[in-house]
Formats: structure tokens, C-alpha cells, sequence
């Protein structure tokens, strides 16, 4: 006995609409009904009521799958635990019995649990023929659930794809597959809303009687299951279904326009042309195109949406299309278009998905922005509150320094009120920058060269410092060095490194400056240089000059490096080869800090 | 006969400091502490400069040289504080000079002199 495995999945269900695949198994005499996980019947078609006998005084009362077991002797209650849990698939043919009204059957029962993602309790999905019924006896009855197995397998490969030409061919293959239903040729026609119009997409299927022959000798001897060409193991022909797609997707139909296929999208009824005799000029137009007459269509809907047209022949076999041919190819058409809504929507969420991934990184790059822009706001705020309050004491201080140094104090007195005045107004010096640098801190940023800025604030040096040699040669990079900020926080930055240079470390050395490219940052370097026996005492004024103990120089390297830092850039120092420091800033280039703005 | 200096601050330190250094240059100086004081004080040709601190907590400096302007339209009026910022305020735009302040006094006696004509 061949097993044709009902494979279904809780997609596969939402990709067969009960209420239109329903009826259209009721047409063809197949029972479709759903257990849910306490083994209770909670969905049936009309068909599967009348083989059941749902209608039933018991059977009313009691729709469990024990009461139904109990009535037919499928096995399936025996089993229940097993299949429930998804360890084993339910199949049963040639099962004989009787239904409560004592009706003589013979039933080919399949099914399996829906395997549930949403987290809701699992279902068991069936679906029955009785051979008894089919007209024709057993062999109707055993292709009928041949077929069904068909669009099962059909409907899980439709599931495993949010690819829409993936989808597309599955149904063709499906619907052509000597395995599948059978067709010789199958088109497939695009809906295009904007224009109300069927694009032919893609075909399937030979292109000649001879092809054909060569092609399914050539299947035929793989013996290839449905599902293996489903998977794309083994394709249809390739030359012949080229040709064929070609051809059709020279084709565009208007809806707008009377025709059999119009009529056809618009009922969303199938139809079997081949059975019909007078057909419009437009269908029999795209029939003599396609050189064929007998024809099936079937439109593809979802959720009354139509997403397109499926046409099948049998040109090259000649085999006449039944309404059950074309009742199995509408079942299949209604779950490719739910799978092609799906692969639409998928698309869509995918798109939108990204966007949103973008307007994520956006808004986590504003608020590690804004959080900068608080903090430094906050910074701000504070430093020019200290430094106001700072500003009248000091005053004062040096003030009254400066007027006892007046009065003619001993030699030790004016010593020490010469200290007391100088560093006042060193202090001072250093509120008058922190109080710029809060008021710099408001304005706009810009995309500006770093050679001008390392430039501007060396000149600003000049005549500022207590020697009237500056000691620091600049060498400015011979391109512009775009960076991207606050020009005038970061010269303060700058004009503050040089200065602390100038002022703690040059005497008696000196110190070169340059700008240069440090990968996708531009940097200005300022490389001390001193005679070799005062290397070491470099070091310790520039270890000094970040030191607690030197709170107004500390104070001034904290702020230009947190503007630094505040601009996505590094501040630090190095040692060169030959062993003397340097001091360096980097900044990233104008490209790399667009967020800035 | 010297010319005389008027100074409001509410910093007690400061009015002692400038008391002190301005008298030493040879000016008589009348401090008070906000301008209310000051202004019971002012006739309109009593003195020939004010010196006028900004954040004052009863009235402002810019209220203060208003009400001065009005009182003794001749006198010289020097803004004179710590925040720096004030510079860029249309209102100081209105006095005659604009010195912040600092333990070194010599811009602001610099000032004096050319607005009072003795440097």
C-alpha cells in the first residue's frame, strides 16, 4: 500500500482558506476535519460530517476522537498520544466500516498535528475519502486522495518559501508533475492593480510533443517523488519552459475589458474552457497564441484579493480536463496566492523590518548624542557657575597682593605677595578659558581644514607667553584635513595644548608640531624635543602637568580632552622611537562624524 | 579738587579693594553695595565715573546705569564684572566702557583715566 502522507503545518492552513478550500473539497468528496489537543473535533466540512455521521444524537453529544475511533476502528484513538505529540503521522486506507446509519464504507483517512510557532496548543489536521462514494468506485476514490496528498505536498513546499518566484514554480510544478496533478502546460499571469491588468510571468511545461516525450522519458527514469521535484531536485525543462515563459510574458490582459478570463478574475470562479464552446475574441485570442483550446483557469485569490491567474492544458496528451482536474488546480491556485500575499508581506515586513533597524541605529547614535550634548551642557553650566563664583574672590586676593606690593613690603613679604598675585592671575587665566570655552560650546559645528585650526591657535600664542620665543614650529600637512565639530572649542583644545607646552614643558627645549593623517582620523602631533639630559625631566613636568597636585593645569588638560572626546576624537600622549613624548589629538574626519550635525 | 568715583558691588571685599587702590591713584570713592543705596546718594554732577558691577541681587547693573543715565547724564559709566559674557549684550553697549573684573586693576584704572580725562 503506498503511503501519500498528509503533511500539514498550521501555515499550510492558513495557506488553505477553510471556507473556499472547504467547498471545494466538498466538490470533490474529500472530508477535511480538526481535532483540537483533548483529542475534541472542532472543524469539519460537509463532506467529512456525512462520512462521520455528525449529524448523530451520539455523535452530537460525544465528538472526540475516542467516540469516533470507537465507531470506525481507524486506530487513530490507540495512537492519539503519539500523533498529538508529533512523533507519528496518521494514515489508514482501505479502512471498511460502517457510519452510524449503517452505510458501508471504505475509507482512506490521513493527517498530522499542526505544529503550533504561536505558542497555542497544538491541532490535528485530517482529511478522508471514502471510496465507497466517489463515483467510479475504489480507483476514484484512491486518486482522489492521491491528489489530496498532492496539494499536502504542494501546500508544505509553498510554506517552506517567502521567495516569490520560488513560489510561483512550486505551483507550476505542481500543478504539471506527472506526480502533481497532472497538466501538460501550466501559465502563470501576475495581477497588476495599477493597471488592472493580468502580466503573463512565468510557464511551465514542454513546448513540443517531441520535447515533451524526451522530457518525461528522462523524469520518468529518476522516479523523483513530488516532494524531490518540489525541492527543486530535478527542475522542469529548462529550453522548452524558457521558451514558454517567454512567449507568455509577451502577453498583458486588460480586466478592464469583456472577456471569458475577465470574467473569470472578477467572479473568482474557476472555469474549464473545454467545456465551453463559444468563447470572445480576446480569451480565444490568447488561446491561438498559446495553441491550445482546451484550457483550464483558475484564478488566484486571497482574502478577496486577486494576485493572478493560473491557465493549465493538457496540449501535448490531449487527456480532457474534468471539473475535478480544475477543482484541484483552484485549491492549489488558493494556496499559492496566500503564499504569495505572504511572501508579499514578508517582503514588506523585511523592508519595513530594515528601516526600522535603521531608525534604530539613528536614534540610539541621537541619544548617545544627546546624552553627550547633556553632559556637556551640564559641564558647561557648572564650569561657568565655579568660575563667576571663583572670579570675585580672586579678584580680591590679587587684588590686595598687588596693593601691598605697592606699599613697600621686606624683601620675604614681597616674595611671597609676588607669588600670591601671580598665580591669582594665572587662576584667572584659567576661569577666562573655561568661561570662553562655555560660551564656545554653543555655537554650531562645521566642517572645517584641522591646518587652519592648529594654525590659528598657535598665532593666537603669540605674545601671550611670558618668553618671547614660542618654541614650536608648526608643519601643516599639505592637504586639507577635514574634520567636523566646533572649530572654536577645538582651537581653545588646541590653544590650550600648545600653551601648556610653551608655558610648562618647552624651557629649555623645544617642540614640533605637525598635522598628518592617522588612518581615517586627522591628528595634531606636537613632538617635545630637549637635550638628551633633560628627557627625564621632561617627563616629569609633562606627568606633573596631568597630576591632582596641579589642579589648574589638570583642570585645563580635563577639558580640552573632554573636548576632544566630545567630538569622537582621542587625546593622549606617546613616545617616539628616539624615546621623546609627544602630545597628540585626533579627530575624525568630516565624513566619518555626520552625525553630528 | 580729585574727581570722584562711584562704586556699586555687593561684594563687600571688592568695594574695600577698589576703595583702597582707587583712592591710592587720587580719587575720591563712594562705594555702596546696590544701586538703591547708590542712587538716594547721586546728584547730577556729583561724580565723574560709575563703576558698576552686573549681578546684583536687588537690581541689576543695566538698571542701575538706566537710572543713572537718567540722574547725572554726564557721568562716565564702567560696567564692570566677572562674567565676561555680558560684553556681547546689547545693554552694555550703552556704557562707556566695559572692564571685567581682576586682581590686575590696571586696565580698569586705564579706563578711569581716559574717561575722566587724567591719564
Amino acid at each position: 500500500m503506498s503511503t501519500t502522507d498528509v503533511f500539514v503545518t498550521e501555515s499550510d492552513m492558513l495557506s488553505l482558506p477553510s471556507a473556499e478550500t472547504d467547498a471545494e473539497l466538498d466538490q470533490l468528496r474529500v472530508g477535511s476535519f480538526r481535532f483540537d489537543s483533548d483529542g475534541v473535533l472542532v472543524s469539519w466540512n460537509k463532506t467529512a460530517e456525512r462520512i462521520f455521521g455528525l449529524n448523530g444524537e451520539d455523535t452530537a453529544r460525544d465528538r472526540t476522537v475516542a467516540r469516533l475511533d470507537a465507531l470506525l476502528e481507524s486506530g487513530l484513538a490507540h495512537r492519539w498520544d503519539d500523533i498529538i505529540g508529533g512523533r507519528t503521522k496518521f494514515v489508514r486506507r482501505g479502512l471498511e466500516c460502517t457510519n452510524i446509519y449503517g452505510r458501508a464504507m471504505c475509507l482512506t483517512i490521513t493527517g498530522r498535528v499542526i505544529d503550533n510557532d504561536s505558542g497555542s496548543r497544538p491541532e490535528f489536521v485530517g482529511y478522508v475519502v471514502d471510496s465507497n462514494e466517489q463515483a467510479g468506485g475504489t480507483a476514484e476514490g484512491h486518486i482522489a486522495a492521491e491528489r489530496l496528498g498532492v496539494l499536502a505536498d504542494v501546500s508544505v513546499a509553498l510554506t517552506s518559501s517567502l521567495e516569490l518566484n520560488q513560489i510561483l514554480r512550486t505551483i507550476l510544478t505542481g500543478a504539471t508533475a506527472s506526480q502533481g496533478l497532472g497538466f501538460n502546460r501550466a501559465f502563470l499571469f501576475l495581477f497588476d492593480a495599477t493597471t488592472n491588468s493580468l502580466q503573463g510571468h512565468i510557464a511551465v511545461g514542454p513546448s513540443s510533443a517531441e520535447e515533451a516525450g524526451d522530457i518525461w522519458t528522462n523524469l520518468e527514469s529518476k522516479r523523483l517523488s513530488l516532494g524531490q521535484l518540489l525541492e527543486g531536485h530535478e527542475g522542469p525543462p529548462q529550453a522548452g519552459q524558457d521558451r514558454l515563459t517567454e512567449h507568455i510574458r509577451q502577453y498583458t490582459l486588460s480586466l478592464d475589458d469583456e472577456s471569458r478570463i475577465s470574467q473569470v478574475c472578477q467572479s473568482c470562479q474557476w472555469a474549464n474552457l473545454q467545456q465551453e464552446s463559444v468563447l470572445d475574441d480576446i480569451t480565444t485570442g490568447l488561446l491561438r497564441m498559446l495553441g491550445t483550446t482546451r484550457t483550464a483557469l483558475v484564478p488566484m485569490v486571497s482574502k478577496g484579493n486577486l494576485q493572478g491567474l493560473i491557465m493549465a492544458d493538457n496540449l501535448i496528451t490531449s487527456r480532457p480536463i474534468s471539473d475535478d482536474d480544475v477543482r484541484m488546480l483552484q485549491i492549489l491556485a488558493n494556496a499559492a496566492a496566500v503564499a504569495m500575499e505572504r511572501a508579499r508581506l514578508y517582503d514588506q515586513q523585511l523592508e519595513r523590518a530594515q528601516e526600522l533597524e535603521k531608525a534604530n541605529q539613528l536614534l540610539k547614535e541621537s541619544q548617545e548624542q544627546i546624552i553627550k550634548i547633556e553632559k556637556m551642557s551640564i559641564i558647561g553650566e557648572l564650569t561657568s557657575a565655579v568660575a563667576h563664583e571663583l572670579r570675585n574672590p580672586l579678584t580680591v586676593i590679587g587684588g590686595f597682593a598687588n596693593l601691598m606690593l605697592k606699599d613697600s613690603p621686606s624683601e620675604i613679604q614681597r616674595e611671597y605677595l609676588s607669588i600670591i598675585a601671580n598665580e591669582t592671575r594665572r587662576t584667572e587665566d584659567v576661569l577666562t578659558h573655561l568661561l570662553e570655552f562655555h560660551r564656545d560650546s554653543q555655537q554650531e559645528k562645521t566642517s572645517f581644514d584641522l591646518n587652519e585650526l592648529a594654525s590659528r591657535s598657535l598665532e593666537l600664542l603669540t605674545g601671550r607667553l611670558s618668553r618671547p620665543q614660542l618654541g614650536i614650529q608648526l608643519s601643516c600637512h599639505s592637504e586639507p584635513l577635514l574634520v567636523w565639530g566646533n572649530q572654536d572649542q577645538l582651537a581653545h583644545a588646541a590653544y590650550q595644548l600648545y600653551h601648556l607646552v610653551a608655558e610648562e614643558l618647552l624651557p629649555p627645549g623645544k617642540a614640533e608640531a605637525r598635522t598628518e593623517w592617522h588612518g581615517d582620523h586627522a591628528a595634531l602631533v606636537i613632538k617635545l624635543i630637549c637635550p638628551a639630559d633633560g628627557r627625564d625631566k621632561m617627563i616629569a613636568q609633562l606627568r606633573q602637568m596631568f597630576s591632582e597636585n596641579r589642579p589648574s593645569t589638570r583642570l585645563t588638560m580635563l577639558v580640552a580632552e573632554e573636548t576632544i572626546r566630545y567630538h569622537g576624537g582621542s587625546f593622549g600622549c606617546s613616545f617616539t622611537e628616539d624615546g621623546m613624548p609627544s602630545l597628540y589629538i585626533e579627530l575624525p574626519r568630516a565624513d566619518q562624524e555626520v552625525s553630528h550635525g | 579738587m580729585a574727581e570722584r568715583i562711584l562704586v556699586v558691588d555687593d561684594d563687600a571685599m571688592i568695594r574695600r579693594l577698589y576703595t583702597h587702590e582707587l583712592g591710592r591713584c587720587g580719587w575720591d570713592v563712594d562705594a555702596f553695595a546696590s544701586g538703591s543705596e547708590a542712587l538716594e546718594q547721586v546728584a547730577p554732577e556729583s561724580h565723574a565715573v560709575a563703576i558698576v558691577d552686573i549681578e546684583m541681587p536687588e537690581m541689576s547693573g543695566f538698571d542701575v546705569m538706566h537710572l543713572l543715565r537718567e540722574r547725572a547724564p554726564k557721568m562716565a559709566i564702567i560696567l564692570n564684572t566677572a562674567y565676561a559674557t555680558y560684553k556681547d549684550d546689547f545693554q552694555s553697549w550703552l556704557a562707556d566702557a566695559y572692564v571685567v573684573k581682576s586682581s590686575d586693576m590696571e586696565p580698569l584704572i586705564v579706563k578711569i583715566r581716559e574717561l575722566t580725562g587724567t591719564s
